[in-house]
């Protein structure tokens, strides 16, 4: 694979210095205090990349790069974007992780589109002078640039994943709607600042200031996400690790419940959301005693009744949380059954159907239940599970997202639960030592 | 306010419609504010109030400018009575004046620097300088006049600390004022457009890291009751240990960082009593050393929190063992924990009064507790 990659990365570095070659013989290079600046700037954006919420986690870059192809003018606009965008292809985990091969591709790639999507622009600069009659213009001229620039740029990168790693579907395709809206905005965006620059050079630093400081909240903004969702994952790791059966539980769960909602066609932060509800369902049981949870055969009634309370009084706990509120309702919501019974958890009366995310955490936890080893049984095949999600879908379960967790299981080749283990009876005598 | 309207408008030498208009539009950014990270809420009237006076020029239109903050501030009061309880706007009185009185500080300063600035150099550059300067000086003023009103028994070189880590804010607020007044005479209908994309994108930073903050700190709170609600520990003894700890910790003039910290810490000190719940560990019976190692191995599955697992892993270290020396690496928040832990405990469990429970910390003073700690937390009783 090393050798594909080294080849690859020959071809798009030929490729960008043929691009800023076309670049250099038709264009001249804008004066360097105005381009030194942009470089600055530029590098920095890259350098930083920062999520900015869950449509955009790329850099501005592009949105840097269409500043500046505007802002040189006519005549400048691709090779000054194409220099800048040859200076600055490098991020921080490239450069920790030490992806040379990565980072030329990268170079190749970007210095392609940039020198593209300065051709784009050309057209729709104004002749003479710059004045505000111009702007519409070249604020439509700067989003379809920015389309290009993208297109090209995804259109290398596809190309390269699928010679290297020979995969056909490569992943941002899919998310093509939501991408096209965030290009079009930072190319409208891009053209803009570009164009202010021609008639008003004092506003770029004060509009570069303003998004530097914007890019540092936005900075501790994805820092505290982190520091929250490691908190709790944390918190509920060490809190479940004292106990045999139910450990790595949790994470199963969220990591099947994910599956699920994203064959459903869950994105952002409805995903983002049954993935936590997932890390906090089980957390009720911690203020449980512990002899309560473990304990082999069934619950007595006062017993059951004390498990449901103490599961309430937690939920209650987090739900004081507000951005937790609406995982804990779906957490809440998963032991209700599809058709209405079974109890529920907080502000959920009998009778009413759980939420389709609490049907998927409870197919999710069902699953994991299932196939993993517990005090009174040891882990049933995987067959065995789909078998009985299967018999109990439309009743206790919804049929659509049990399909959906067989089919995305079957799909990724993972397999769970004991290899031949088909009946409840036999996994119960296994555990307590009668069988065989 | 009214007659520094009227005096202002009235020396002025830009037109009655102007000073109006500008006015206007202050206060209609009055209805729109940005949470920083002190608690305190910056009103977008700020970034008008900037402006206003750089726009409304020449230079030395001292009335205008005035006159114009005057009526915005003016009319944005009117505003804030008749649709006061909205959530996003300055609700609080001494807020509002606190503001208002910035603004016309601001106008006030930027004329006087601008004039002073024009003798020496161009106008361009006396603007430029004017400006910087009447936003250090706002500054300054709101960083100092927050920390004195706002709060009422709170250390005030502590608030002061903490009001200036709002500057992001502040600058943001300013920059846009300035960027807008810029590109206005050129760029006419663009400008709003060229300048709120970019500060959008700043206030929904700071809005967003503002509401994450606020989760964080509500999830640690939550996390550090469960083993209350499970009846492992005291009811709220979390809470009023955090708060009395976060008390002292400014007190004795920590840092900000380090002020959150101590309330992570406090908050979460008696965390590993959840691990109560199990029967072998009851039958084998605990110490308060245990409590704290189990605390703190829990606290450290969370990687950012180590700092604050380490603070309470040390929760229970005597000040000084008799017939040694003190530790010197002992932190200073552990000590504050420990110290306001058994202050808690004292009044709340043991049904001490509060000068019964300062006496037990008295008496422990510099071998249990450090009696630097006993005093502060002797300061903040009294004073409560």
């Amino acid at each position: 694979m090393q050798a594909i990659k080294v080849r690859l990365a020959v071809a798009y570095a030929a490729l960008g210095v043929a691009a800023l070659a076309v670049a250099m013989l038709t264009q001249e290079f804008p004066p360097l205090r105005d381009w030194a600046p942009f470089a600055v700037v530029a590098f920095l954006t890259v350098y930083h990349a920062v999520e900015v919420n869950d449509h955009l986690t790329a850099s501005p870059a592009a949105m840097i790069f269409l500043a500046t192809a505007v802002a040189f003018g006519a005549g400048h606009a691709a090779l000054g974007a194409a220099a800048i965008s040859a200076v600055s292809p490098v991020t921080k985990s490239d450069i920790a992780e030490r992806r040379i091969a990565l980072s030329v591709i990268n170079w190749g790639q970007t210095v392609v589109a940039a020198v593209m999507a300065g051709f784009v622009l050309e057209p729709f600069f104004p002749d003479g002078a710059w004045s505000q009659r111009d702007f519409p213009l070249v604020a439509v001229g700067a989003m379809l640039a920015s389309m290009v620039y993208h297109l090209v740029n995804w259109g290398l990168v596809s190309f390269a994943v699928r010679v290297v790693y020979r995969k056909r579907e490569v992943r941002p395709w899919s998310r093509m709607g939501s991408i096209l809206q965030s290009t079009v905005v930072m190319g409208f965006v891009g053209g803009l600042l570009g164009a202010t620059y021609h008639l008003v050079p004092v506003a770029l630093p004060l509009i570069f200031a303003l998004f530097g400081v914007g890019y540092l909240a936005f900075s501790s903004l994805s820092e505290l996400r982190e520091a929250q969702e490691a908190t709790l994952r944390g918190f509920i790791k060490a809190l479940e690790a004292k106990d045999l059966y139910t450990r790595g539980h949790t994470e199963r769960v969220a990591y099947f419940s994910q599956l699920i909602a994203e064959r459903m066609n869950y994105r952002g932060t409805r995903l983002e959301r049954v993935r936590w509800a997932a890390l906090i369902h089980d957390v009720g049981k911690l203020a449980v005693p512990r002899d309560l949870i473990r304990k082999r055969g069934p619950l007595e009634d006062e017993e059951y009744l004390q498990l449901q309370t103490h599961a309430h009084v937690v939920e209650d706990l987090l739900a004081e949380v507000e951005f937790l509120r609406p995982m804990v309702e779906i957490a809440s919501g998963h032991h209700s059954r599809f058709d209405g019974g079974g109890y529920g958890g907080t502000g959920h009366a009998h009778g009413t159907a759980p939420s389709q995310e609490a049907r998927i955490l409870a197919v999710a936890d069902a699953f994991d239940a299932m196939t993993s080893t517990r005090s009174y049984r040891v882990a049933l095949s995987q067959e065995f599970a789909f078998q009985e999600l299967r018999s109990n879908a439309g009743t206790q379960f919804d049929p659509e997202v049990v399909e959906a967790l067989v089919q995305s299981v079957v799909e990724s080749g993972e397999r769970y639960g004991s290899p031949n283990l088909g009946s409840e009876q036999d996994a119960r005598y296994i555990a307590e030592g009668k069988f065989r | 306010m009214l007659a520094i309207a009227f005096i202002g408008i009235g020396r002025s030498e830009s037109s009655l419609v102007s000073v109006t208009v500008a006015g206007i539009l202050i206060a209609a950014a009055a209805l729109v504010t940005v949470p920083a990270s002190s608690g305190n809420r910056f009103s977008l009237a700020l970034a008008a109030a900037t402006a206003v006076p750089l726009l409304i020029g020449p230079i030395f239109d001292f009335g205008g400018a005035v006159g114009a903050v005057a009526v915005g501030f003016l009319s944005g009061w009117i505003v804030l009575k008749l649709f006061g309880s909205a959530e996003h706007l300055i609700t609080a009185n001494s807020d509002f004046l606190r503001q208002s009185f910035g603004a016309f500080l601001f106008a006030a300063a930027y004329v006087v620097l601008a004039h002073a600035a024009g003798m020496v150099v161009g106008s361009a550059s006396a603007n430029l300088i004017g400006a910087v300067g009447a936003a250090l000086v706002w500054f300054a003023f709101e960083t100092v006049a927050w920390a004195l009103f706002t709060y009422d028994r709170v250390s005030r070189r502590y608030l002061i600390k903490l009001a200036v880590e709002d500057w992001p804010v502040a600058f943001s607020l300013f920059a846009v004022g300035a960027l807008f007044a810029y590109v206005l005479p050129e760029l006419g209908w663009w400008a709003p457009v060229v300048a709120l994309l970019p500060y959008s994108f700043a206030h929904l930073a700071f809005y967003r890291s503002h509401s994450a903050r606020v989760t964080y700190s509500q999830t640690i709170r939550s996390l550090a009751r469960i083993p209350e609600v499970a009846g492992l520990s005291p009811d709220g003894h979390s809470d009023r240990t955090a708060e009395l700890a976060v008390a002292v910790a400014t007190d004795l003039g920590l840092n900000p960082d380090e002020v959150r910290m101590v309330e992570y810490a406090a908050r979460l000190h008696d965390i590993g009593r959840i691990t109560l719940n199990e029967l072998n560990i009851i039958k084998v019976g605990f110490t308060d050393d245990d409590i704290a190692r189990w605390g703190a191995e829990i606290i450290s599955e969370a990687p950012y929190l180590t700092e604050v697992a380490a603070l309470v892993r040390q929760q229970h270290d005597p000040y000084r063992r008799p017939g040694e020396r003190k530790d010197p690496d002992l932190p200073i928040p552990s000590k504050i924990i420990k110290a306001a832990s058994a202050y808690d405990h004292a009044t709340s469990e043991l049904g001490f009064s509060a000068l019964e429970a300062l006496e037990v910390l008295h008496r422990g003073a510099a071998y249990d507790y450090d009696p630097d700690v006993v005093e502060g937390i002797r300061h903040i009783v009294m004073t409560r």
